[in-house]
C-alpha cells in the first residue's frame, strides 16, 4: 500500500501558514519573558501504560486545535520514517546479535508510535511518504550511525515540541514516548561505542530541537522521497 | 555535614496535601478529569547549558507551594542517585565500563542536585544521610542497584510533568527526563552485555510512578537513614529510625 503523492504532504505543505516556523523561531530566540508567556496544557501522572494510547486515541483528531494536529502530524512523519528504517533494516538481514534484537525492539515501538499517532489523528494523518534510506540499512556499521543520528534527533524533536503542545492527553502521550527515544538513542550508542564513544548519555542536560531545525535535518538527509 | 532538623522528611515535602490531592486525582482519571487538568509549559529549541539558568532565573520565592515541594522531591532523588555514585565510585570495585558508566552518571546527576539547588536557593531541602550498605561494594550489586534507581527516576520525573505551572521548571524536567532514561538504558545493556537481556527499553511507551509510590520505593530501600516519611510531619526530626540494621 503506497500513498498517492497528493495525500502526503511535503515537509514545507505541514507548515502550510509558517505558524510553526514562527513559533519556532519565537522559541529559538526566547527570552526570559517570552518564555514564560509560552504556555501550554500538560497532563501527567500514574497512568498505566495501556491507557496511554486509549487516552490519546481519545484526544481524537476533529476535536484537537490546528497547532495539535500539526505537532502530531510532526511526530507521526519521523515515526513513520524511523519505522521504516527499521523495518528495512530487520528486513535486509545484514545485522547481528545485539544489533539486530536492537533493531527488532525498536521496530516494534517505533511501529506502535505510529499506530496511536494516526489513531489519535484519524482522517487528519499525513499518509506514510515513500522512503530511500541510501542503502544505510545495507551493513550494520552504517545501520548503526543511521540509527543513533534518528534517535537523537526523535528525543530532541519531542522535548522541542511539548512546550508547543496544548491537550492534555496529547503532552501525556508524547511524553511516555520521549523517554523511550532516550532509551533507544542509548541503547544504540552504547552498541556502536561498546564503552567508549560515543557515550549513551552526552550531557546532563538533553538539548532540544525546534521543529524547523528538526525538518531541514530530516530534509538533508534525502530518506524522504515523496 | 547537616542538622537533621534542616531535613523536612517526606511528608513534610507535602505539608498541605496538595500533591497526595494531585496524585490521587490523576490515579483515578477519567478522560473529562484528564483534559480539565492543565499545566503550564514551556520547551522549544533552548540550548543545553540553558536549562539551569532558565530555571535558576525561575526565583524560588515566585515558585507556587506545589512546585516547590516538586522540586525538593526531585531535589531528594537527585541527591540519593549523586550519594550513591560518589560512593561507588570512593569504594573502588567497578571496573571497566562500569566504572566509566559511573563517573559520567554522577557527573550528570551532580549538575542536577546544582541546578535544583540553585533554583529552591533558600528553600531546597538539605542533603540526607545515605547507607548504601553493600549495594556499591560490588559491580554486580552496583549494576542492579543503580538500574532500579535510574528506571525509578525516570518514571519519578515523567509522573510529575503534569503536575508542574511554571513553564521554566517544566522546561527543566523535560531536559532531565530523558537523561535519566539514557542512564537507565545504558546500565541496562551493561548488564545485557549486549543481549537484549534485559531490555533497555522494554517498552514502546514509558510509564510513570506517582510521587508516593516513589516515595515508598525509596523508603523500602533503606539508603535514607536522617530522616524517613512518616505521617508525623512536625515530629519526624526527634526520633530518627534507621533501616540499616
Amino acid at each position: 500500500m503506497s500513498p498517492t503523492h497528493d495525500e502526503h504532504p511535503t515537509l514545507a505543505e505541514l507548515d502550510r501558514d509558517g505558524a510553526i516556523e514562527e513559533a519556532a523561531a519565537g522559541v529559538d530566540g526566547a527570552t526570559r519573558a517570552a518564555f514564560l508567556r509560552r504556555t501550554g496544557a500538560l497532563v501527567g501522572g500514574g497512568m498505566a501504560l495501556g491507557a496511554i494510547p486509549i487516552a490519546l486515541a481519545g484526544a481524537e483528531g476533529g476535536g484537537l486545535p490546528s497547532g495539535d494536529v500539526k505537532i502530531l502530524n510532526f511526530a507521526l512523519t519521523l515515526e513513520y520514517l524511523e519505522a521504516a528504517f527499521y523495518k528495512e533494516a530487520v528486513s535486509k538481514g545484514a545485522l547481528k546479535g545485539g544489533a539486530a534484537t536492537f533493531a527488532q525492539t525498536v521496530s516494534e515501538h517505533e511501529a506502535a508510535h505510529v499506530e496511536t499517532l494516526k489513531k489519535t489523528l484519524g482522517s487528519k494523518a499525513v499518509a506514510e511518504p515513500k522512503f530511500d534510506f541510501k542503502g544505510t540499512t545495507s551493513s550494520e556499521g552504517t545501520f548503526l550511525k543511521t540509527s543513533m543520528t534518528l534517535e537523537d534527533t526523535g528525543v530532541e524533536a519531542y522535548e522541542g515540541q511539548v512546550g508547543n503542545i496544548k491537550t492534555p492527553a496529547v503532552l501525556m502521550a508524547a511524553g511516555s514516548i520521549l523517554p523511550v527515544e532516550a532509551r533507544h538513542a542509548s541503547w544504540v550508542r552504547d552498541i556502536i561505542g561498546a564503552g567508549k564513544a560515543p557515550t549513551p548519555a552526552p550531557a546532563a542536560f538533553n538539548p532540544s530541537m525546534s521543529m524547523s531545525m528538526v525538518l531541514s535535518a530530516v530534509k538533508a538527509t534525502g530518506f524522504i522521497k515523496a | 555535614m547537616h542538622n537533621s532538623s534542616d531535613f523536612p522528611s517526606f511528608t513534610e515535602l507535602d505539608c498541605d496535601g496538595a500533591i497526595q490531592e494531585a496524585a490521587a486525582n490523576v490515579d483515578g482519571i477519567t478522560r473529562a478529569a484528564f483534559m480539565r487538568r492543565t499545566a503550564a509549559f514551556a520547551g522549544g529549541a533552548v540550548a543545553a547549558s540553558a536549562f539551569p539558568i532558565a530555571m535558576a532565573q525561575a526565583a524560588s520565592g515566585a515558585l507556587p507551594s506545589g512546585d516547590l515541594a516538586i522540586l525538593n522531591y526531585a531535589l531528594t532523588l537527585e541527591y540519593l542517585e549523586a550519594a550513591f555514585y560518589k560512593d561507588a565510585l570512593r569504594k573502588g570495585a567497578l571496573s571497566g565500563e562500569t566504572k566509566h558508566f559511573a563517573s559520567v552518571v554522577y557527573a550528570h546527576e551532580s549538575a542536577h542536585v546544582e541546578a535544583l539547588k540553585k533554583t529552591l536557593g533558600s528553600k531546597a531541602v538539605k542533603t540526607p544521610s545515605f547507607d548504601f550498605k553493600s549495594t556499591t561494594a560490588s559491580q554486580t550489586t552496583f549494576q542492579a542497584t543503580s538500574k532500579t534507581l535510574e528506571d525509578t527516576g525516570v518514571t519519578a520525573y515523567l509522573g510529575q510533568a503534569g503536575a508542574i505551572k511554571t513553564p521554566a521548571v517544566l522546561a527543566a524536567a523535560g531536559s532531565i527526563l530523558p537523561v535519566e532514561a539514557r542512564h537507565a538504558a545504558w546500565i541496562t545493556n551493561i548488564i545485557a552485555k549486549g543481549s537484549g537481556s534485559p531490555s533497555p527499553a522494554p517498552e514502546a511507551f514509558q510509564k510513570s510512578a506517582t510521587m508516593s509510590e516513589v516515595l515508598s520505593a525509596v523508603a523500602e530501600t533503606g539508603f535514607i537513614t536522617s530522616s524517613l516519611p512518616t505521617a508525623a510531619a512536625g515530629s519526624a526530626t526527634s526520633a530518627q529510625p534507621s533501616m540499616t540494621g
